[in-house]
């Protein structure tokens, strides 16, 4: 009897393993396989797809000296710092103002989630005949209906950052405020009441008690944001080109010209290792994060 | 009682979250700020929405006004020039290119990741802990950082100039693995074992019981995976240029690496935007809802 237990458990065990085989075949070759094995390809010398001798850490340090390194690497920095200024207030601002409507709310929140459904790819190539140089450059036209002389946008090194986080905020802000309002609906009425009691006008309701109820989404969010900015490729790729003079280099669009302009695929995984040791640490952040907010 | 404030202001009264409470209304600096957080919302949805119409527009322009012309809207309209431009670019080949991509992508989506969150959910063999932490594990993991070995290993098992390595990608997504595991957790246990002692077969149980069941969060990720599928662009660009199988976004970095005329390039965009927004009108609600309520435990 208890041997045909074990059995009967075991075989549903076998079944259950054979219906997860599948997929866990998938999540193998496309998620934990290439992970190990970017590690492997770093280690050695490669020519095309193959493994030719063992360096060590020669291609670490080959990158490390690559002076596009160094460029990628400042620029990450201030990708990051525009787009804590930019692209992480817009979607708080956007949010709390669409929730005080009630006219249109569907309207306002359909429409700004909009740019989130055009393609990325199709998103860099509009924003690249807006930022335009010369007369017919999109903005130009309509700052020209201002009387204002037409700008050179994105040829200007000191504006590429900034105008990239402009495109990226663009498509993604949206959907960010729709997170935001979800969580702003969900504060207590109660809570602002008591607060007009006490005699708290509407700025001080804002500061004193929806930016502090949001606030440790927003920590959530701010961490996610970063680890995106970290992976910055069709922009620059598409909009500059890294430029100009690589002051807009991403440290993805190195790895993509590493591997797929210069087939160099060892020093590619060298830094693809390098940017996910990075990204860890900011997830493991983010689950500490997200873990400390469900235990409130 | 008091006389309700009528006219627009009146509907604040049903207000029930937000900053602003149906008492403030009665003051003329609130429905001065009311009418001025209005404007700042439409001037939102206007910024959102006008690149779009932009890209619109300017496609009925030819070349030379495209060139020339100092403004948005075209001298005039004349739909034959996208016809021309479809026909010239041969794009409805690139559109059933894309089409293929896009159901081979859901219905991997769908069938791989399903069955997974059905053994991590319902079936639970032991050892299955094992497998949801490593699934979760990868979901913090970004996929652009491991492109590399992945396509050095596609193209070692000679899979590349293929469609099937880009959508089998869409069956180990962790994102919609938790998806499905959170909805199948949440249903009636008594009905599965009912089931089961009416003879039905594990693989029955799920094709009988569990999918029919499932309608709702199946529709979600399935229009989730043909949104991100029609946009996806690297792994299809590594895997398929140059091989006569190019999806639209892959045609879109051809033809702006190569110069396309401007006015092609832009009806080109086009065409690569119509159907997101058509699914968007169709699922609008669904959507929003869904980004707004997954994204945070994505």
């Amino acid at each position: 009897m208890e041997i045909k237990k074990k059995k009967f458990f075991r075989k549903k065990d076998i079944i259950g393993w054979l219906i997860m085989l599948p997929a866990i075949i998938l999540f193998a070759f496309y998620v934990w396989e290439p992970l190990l094995n970017s590690v492997r390809l770093s280690l050695y010398e490669t020519k095309g797809f193959d493994l030719v001798k063992f360096v060590g850490l020669d291609n670490y340090r080959a990158v490390l000296r690559n002076p596009n390194f160094m460029a990628a690497f400042q620029n990450t920095f201030k990708y990051i710092f525009v787009s804590l200024i930019i692209g992480f207030l817009v979607p708080i601002v956007m949010a709390i103002l669409i929730s005080e409507t009630v006219h249109f709310k569907g309207l306002f929140r359909i429409g700004v989630y909009f740019p989130n459904m055009i393609p990325g790819m199709a998103t860099v190539i509009i924003w690249t005949y807006f930022f335009s140089p010369g007369a017919v450059g999109v903005l130009n036209i309509i700052l020209s209906k201002f009387g204002v002389d037409p700008m050179v946008w994105l040829n200007n090194s000191a504006w590429t950052i900034p105008l990239i986080i402009i495109t990226m905020t663009w498509k993604g802000a949206g959907a960010t405020a729709l997170i935001y309002m979800a969580a702003i609906s969900g504060i207590s009425p109660d809570l602002y009441e008591a607060a007009t009691i006490d005699g708290a006008g509407i700025w001080k309701r804002i500061r004193y008690i929806s930016i502090p109820n949001i606030f440790s989404l927003g920590k959530t969010l701010l961490i996610l944001q970063v680890i995106s900015v970290f992976q910055i490729l069709y922009e620059p790729l598409v909009m500059t080109g890294g430029g100009p003079n690589n002051a807009s280099i991403s440290i993805m669009q190195l790895v993509y010209n590493y591997a797929f302009r210069d087939f160099h695929f060892s020093e590619a995984a060298a830094l693809s290792v390098m940017v996910c040791m990075i990204l860890v640490v900011l997830s493991g952040l983010y689950m500490y994060m997200t873990k400390e907010k469900q235990d409130d | 009682m008091k006389k309700k404030s009528k006219g627009m202001f009146g509907k604040y009264s049903e207000k029930k979250d937000g900053v602003i409470r149906s008492y403030d209304v009665h003051s003329k600096k609130v429905k001065a700020l009311i009418l001025v957080i209005m404007l700042i919302c439409m001037v939102f949805v206007v910024v959102s929405v006008f690149p779009a119409l932009w890209v619109f527009l300017a496609g009925f322009k030819n070349i030379k006004e495209f060139r020339t012309q100092v403004s948005i809207v075209p001298t005039h309209f004349d739909f034959s020039v996208f016809k021309d431009t479809w026909v010239k670019l041969d794009f409805a080949k690139y559109y059933f290119h894309s089409f293929i991509v896009v159901a081979g992508s859901v219905v991997c989506a769908v069938m791989f990741n399903g069955l997974l969150a059905y053994g991590l959910a319902i079936l639970k063999p032991r050892g299955h802990k094992i497998v949801f932490g490593l699934v979760m594990w990868s979901l913090l993991i970004p996929p652009t950082t491991s492109i590399v070995a992945l396509v050095v290993n596609i193209n070692k098992i000679g899979l590349n100039n293929s469609y099937l390595p880009i959508c089998m990608a869409y069956g180990a997504n962790a994102f919609y693995v938790v998806l499905f595991k959170q909805f199948f957790e949440k249903m009636q246990k008594e009905l599965l074992e009912a089931a089961r002692l009416d003879g039905c077969g594990v693989i029955q149980v799920f094709t009988k019981i569990i999918l029919p069941l499932s309608r709702p969060i199946i529709m979600v990720v399935v229009i989730f995976a043909m949104t991100a599928s029609w946009s996806d662009f690297l792994l299809p660009y590594l895997v398929l240029n140059n091989s006569g199988k190019e999806t639209v976004m892959v045609k879109l970095y051809q033809y702006q690496a190569a110069r396309t005329t401007d006015v092609d390039m832009i009806r080109a965009i086009l065409f690569s935007i119509i159907p997101p927004t058509v699914l968007f009108c169709i699922f609008q609600k669904q959507i929003t809802d869904g980004a707004a309520a997954g994204a945070v435990k994505g």
